[in-house]
C-alpha cells in the first residue's frame, strides 16, 4: 500500500479512537470519584449518565470564545489546538500489536520525549497570553515544572531503551515477549523506572498531584482562567488526552505492550493501557495537590539521582548480563 | 512537484518566517518563539535527510530547553524588560544594514547554486543504509567523535559549576525598599511566594 495512503488510515483511526476514549473516560472518572465520595456521578443524560460527554461538548461548542482586549490574539487563539496537536502526535508511535503501529520509528522513544518536552511551551502560551496575572503565575510554574520533570522523565525513560537496546517502541516489546515485563524482570531497575517515570510523567500532563499551573484553589484557574467555550475544552480535552497517551506508553516500556495470553495482543494492550489509565484517576482522588517548593524538591532532590542510579544499574545489569550469558 | 519536496519547502518557509520573527519581533517572547518555529524547522529538514536522530535531539535540546529557558528568563525579567525601545537609527545605520543583508542573501544565493550543481552532477557519495540511526550516530560517537564528546562534557559541566559559583556569590538578602524591589513585586506588583513575604510589606513599600 502506499505509505502516505497508510499512514493517513492510521491517523484518522488513532486520532479518533483516543479521543473517543477521552471523552467517555472522562465520563468513567467522574463516576468512579463519585463512588469514591459515596455519590452517583452524572446520572441525567443517558442510562448510567453515558451521554454526558456529549452534552458537555455541545455545550462547550455553544460557548462564546471570549478573547481579552490586552491578550496576545495570536497566541491566545492557537495554544488550545497546539496542546491537542502535541498530545495527539505522541499517539503515532505507539504500537497497539505486532502490526498495528502508525509509524514505527527507529528512534521512537526518543521522539515522544521530544513531543514531550514540547507540550509545556502551548501551556505556557495560553498562560503569557491571556494577559492576567494568574495565568502568567500558572504559566511560570508550569515551565519550571515542565523543564524540571523532564529529566527524570527522561533517565526513566532510558532504563527500557538499554535494557532491550532499541529506542523503537515496538523492538523494546519485542524483547520483553522474549524475557519477561521489564516491570518484573530484571528485578530492580525496571519497576523503580516506572514508580519514576509515572510521576514525571504525570508532573508534564500538569495532572493533580502535580497540577500546580492550574491549582484553582490559589490560582482560579491557573493558565486556563481566561479561556472560555471550546477554547477551555480543548486545554481540558489535552490534559485527558496526555494521560491516555502516558498509560498507553507507559504499559509498551514497563509491561510489555501486546504481550499476554489467550486473546490477540490488540486486546491485551488495551486492556493494559485503561487499566494504567484507571489507576492514575485513582491517584488522582486520593492524593492532594503538592506545593510548589514541594514539586520541585521531590524532583531534584530524590527523582533526579535517583533515576542517575536507577540509569547506572540498569547499564551495569546489560554489562554483566550480556558478559554471562 | 512530490510530496517530500513539499513537505521541504514547508520546513524551509518555517526556518525563515521564524527567523525573521525572531530579528523583527518588538516583543521578545514572541521572538523567543519565532525561535522555536525555526528551530522545529530545522528539526524536519534533518528529518527529510535521514537524521533522525539528530532531529528528535534538536527537539529536546533547543525547542524544549533553551528556547524554554529563554523565556523563563525573560518572565523573570518582568514587565520592564519586555518591550524594546524603539530608537531612531541614523540612515547610515541603515544603509549599511542594508548592504550587509543584500551581501548574506547573495552569498547564500551562490553557495546555494554551486552545492546544487555539485549533487546534479553526482558528487555526493551515496548513505548507508543504517545511516542517521542511533547505532551509527552511537559508534560514531563512541569511537572516532570520542575525544570532542568527552571534552565537550567537561565545558557542559564547567559551566554550570560556574553558573553555580556565579549565582552562590555575594548573595545576599536585601531588605525590600521602593528602590530594591524583587523581579516579582515589579511584575505583579505583591509577594508571589511565601519566602517573599517573609518581612511585612507595607502597602506604600510595593509600588
Amino acid at each position: 500500500m502506499n505509505p502516505w495512503l497508510r499512514g493517513l488510515i492510521y491517523a484518522v483511526v488513532v486520532i479518533n479512537v483516543f479521543l473517543t476514549i477521552t471523552a467517555w473516560s472522562i465520563w468513567f472518572e467522574r463516576k468512579f470519584s463519585g463512588r469514591m465520595q459515596s455519590r452517583l456521578g452524572p446520572t441525567f443524560y443517558g442510562p448510567m449518565g453515558l451521554l454526558q460527554p456529549v452534552v458537555d461538548g455541545i455545550k462547550l461548542i455553544q460557548k462564546e470564545f471570549l478573547i481579552p482586549i490586552n491578550a496576545d490574539r495570536l497566541l491566545f487563539v492557537i495554544a488550545p489546538p497546539l496542546t491537542v496537536v502535541l498530545a495527539l502526535g505522541t499517539a503515532a508511535v505507539v504500537p497497539f500489536g505486532a502490526d498495528i503501529i502508525a509509524a514505527d520509528l527507529d528512534i521512537g522513544v526518543l521522539y515522544l520525549l521530544a513531543l514531550g518536552s514540547l507540550t509545556i511551551i502551548p501551556v505556557w502560551m495560553s498562560g503569557w497570553s491571556s494577559n492576567n496575572k494568574y495565568a502568567m503565575l500558572g504559566a511560570m510554574r508550569a515551565v519550571a515544572q515542565g523543564v524540571s520533570y523532564e529529566i527524570p522523565l527522561v533517565l526513566a525513560s532510558l532504563v527500557p531503551v538499554i535494557l532491550a537496546g532499541s529506542m523503537s517502541l515496538s523492538d523494546i516489546v519485542r524483547f520483553q515477549i522474549k524475557h519477561g515485563w521489564f516491570a518484573f524482570w530484571p528485578p530492580g531497575p525496571g519497576f523503580f523506572a516506572f514508580l519514576f517515570f509515572l510521576p514525571a510523567s504525570l508532573a508534564e500532563a500538569n495532572r493533580i498531584p502535580f497540577d500546580i499551573p492550574e491549582a484553582e484553589s490559589e490560582l482560579i484557574a491557573g493558565v486556563s482562567t481566561e479561556y472560555t467555550g471550546m477554547g477551555f475544552g480543548l486545554l481540558y480535552l489535552a490534559e485527558y488526552l496526555h494521560t491516555l497517551v502516558i498509560s498507553a506508553v507507559a504499559s509498551v516500556l514497563f509491561f510489555g505492550g501486546w504481550d499476554g495470553p489467550f486473546a490477540p495482543g490488540l486486546h491485551w494492550m488495551v486492556l493494559k493501557t485503561l487499566g494504567l489509565f484507571a489507576g492514575i484517576f485513582w491517584v488522582r482522588w486520593s492524593l492532594v495537590r503538592f506545593r510548589s517548593d514541594q514539586l520541585m524538591s521531590i524532583c531534584w532532590r530524590y527523582l533526579v539521582p535517583g533515576g542517575l542510579i536507577l540509569v547506572m544499574s540498569a547499564g551495569l545489569w546489560v554489562h554483566f548480563h550480556r558478559g554471562s550469558g | 512537484m512530490t510530496i517530500g519536496s513539499v513537505y521541504f519547502f514547508l520546513c524551509a518557509i518555517a526556518c525563515i518566517a521564524g527567523a525573521l520573527v525572531t530579528v523583527v519581533a518588538r516583543n521578545p517572547i514572541r521572538g523567543a518563539l519565532g525561535l522555536l518555529l525555526t528551530i522545529v524547522g530545522i528539526a524536519g529538514m534533518y528529518l527529510k535527510l535521514h537524521a533522525q536522530f539528530l532531529a528528535a535531539v534538536q527537539v529536546i535540546v533547543y525547542a524544549g530547553a533553551v528556547v524554554i529557558l529563554f523565556v523563563f528568563v525573560l518572565m523573570l525579567l518582568g514587565a520592564d524588560a519586555m518591550e524594546r525601545p524603539t530608537g531612531n537609527r541614523s540612515p547610515v545605520a541603515r544603509i549599511a544594514g542594508g548592504i550587509g543583508i543584500a551581501a548574506i542573501v547573495l552569498f547564500t544565493a551562490y553557495r546555494a547554486i554551486q552545492v546544487y550543481s555539485r549533487a546534479t552532477n553526482g558528487h555526493f557519495p551515496s548513505l548507508s543504509e543504517d545511516f542517521g540511526s542511533v547505532k551509527s550516530v552511537g559508534k560514531q560517537l563512541y569511537s572516532e567523535a570520542l575525544a570532542p564528546f568527552e571534552l565537550s562534557t567537561a565545558l557542559l559541566i564547567v559551566s554550570v559549576i560556574g553558573a553555580i559559583a556565579v549565582a552562590r556569590t555575594g548573595h545576599k538578602r536585601t531588605a525590600l525598599s521602593p528602590n530594591n524591589l524583587t523581579s516579582a513585586h515589579r511584575f505583579f506588583g505583591g509577594p508571589v511566594e511565601p519566602r517573599d513575604a517573609a518581612q511585612p510589606i507595607t502597602k506604600d513599600s510595593t509600588l
